[in-house]
């Protein structure tokens, strides 16, 4: 039998990336279904579809790196790339919506009554819920790195325990912010402040959720023995999200949620 | 390589997950949520038998596959037709 000699993953034929490819042609058509034709039949199939191949595409990624050996150190190396590059990305796509929000409050418009904020928008007191996420999501920054040492160290029980308050912590910032959501005074429809605002914190929250369910993952993982005190990539990667979604709010609330006010 | 998934070419003696230094290895924390699965499971991936990894474990797994497989591909073509329908003039 053939062994290969190198050190890299060649992976097994997989039919999760045209899949993936399908559903995401079904959400976006199905966005566009929704929006226009009042028919929400596409979308709710492009979402189903495009959670049963991230199911199954990163359920393969375990096995072939947990059971099945392939993830040597230069594979590692490989994928701690792509992550970064991942990461960079994101706060491309973030940089955008700051940009867009100093773009309408650094130079008010008449029709805003030339003040920022504007006329008539009552903004969330920062030093209420806000300061109290800040706290949480900074405070969840520390239990993460706790769990990490605690892996390294194999110190299996501190290591649960830790990655479980950092995920609990997770869900009380975004309890807390979807109640804000609920009890703010203006909308997403009240101009450019409701747009910026609820858009950036928006597309914040959905990360948040994202790096939640990453770590809730991570924990499976844990309980189930599959990582070792030096081969744990999986949860230096959801580490890694974590505190760039952490950055963003610090980004966010020094800027709309402060100085924006 | 080929078709043929070829079996890792470490002898599971040197893959990360049976390292010395496993999880496991800890003495009072063994039986605290569960014990170790993981060897089996290296087993049962690393098995000659020629599946592709995301058909390994059998039934669930082609279960899985195919509702994904029939939700994407029965999808596309009622994207397809519904954007045909869509991009059709109104009639006023």
């Amino acid at each position: 039998m053939a062994h290969q000699a190198h050190s890299y993953h060649m992976v097994d034929p997989s039919p999760w990336p045209i899949s993936g490819a399908a559903a995401a042609l079904l959400t976006t058509s199905g966005l566009i279904m929704w929006f226009h034709h009042s028919s929400s039949q596409l979308l709710t199939l492009g979402l189903l579809s495009m959670i049963l191949v991230m199911l199954q595409w990163w359920r393969d990624i375990v096995r072939e790196g947990t059971f099945q050996g392939h993830h040597t150190p230069t594979v590692q190396k490989g994928l701690r790339y792509g992550m970064i590059l991942f990461i960079t990305s994101e706060a491309f796509f973030f940089l955008g919506f700051f940009w867009a929000f100093f773009h309408s409050s650094l130079a008010p418009t008449p029709e805003l009554g030339g003040q920022w904020p504007p006329m008539g928008i009552k903004p969330l007191n920062p030093l209420e819920v806000p300061l109290l996420n800040t706290a949480i999501l900074l405070a969840s920054g520390v239990t993460v790195t706790w769990a990490h040492h605690s892996i390294t160290e194999s110190n299996r029980k501190q290591a649960i325990q830790a990655l479980t308050l950092t995920i609990l912590l997770g869900f009380y910032f975004t309890a807390l912010q979807a109640m804000e959501y609920y009890e703010a005074p203006f909308s997403i429809a009240d101009g450019v402040y409701g747009s910026t605002f609820f858009v950036a914190t928006g597309f914040h929250g959905l990360h948040v959720i994202i790096g939640s369910s990453f770590l809730s993952v991570c924990l499976l993982r844990l309980i189930k023995f599959h990582f070792t005190s030096d081969h744990h990539f999986g949860f230096e990667a959801a580490a890694w999200y974590w505190h760039f979604v952490d950055v963003i709010w610090l980004f966010l609330y020094m800027t709309i949620y402060w100085w924006g006010s | 390589q080929g078709l043929k998934p070829i079996v890792s070419t470490e002898s599971p003696a040197l893959i990360f997950g049976t390292t010395p230094k496993l999880a496991s290895d800890l003495p009072a924390t063994d039986s605290f949520l569960g014990k170790n699965k993981v060897p089996d499971l290296q087993k049962l991936f690393q098995k000659a038998d020629g599946l592709p990894v995301h058909l390994k474990r059998g039934v669930p797994d082609k279960l899985l596959y195919r509702t994904t497989m029939a939700l994407t591909i029965g999808g596309t073509i009622y994207c397809l037709v519904a954007l045909y329908m869509a991009s059709q003039p109104r009639n006023q």
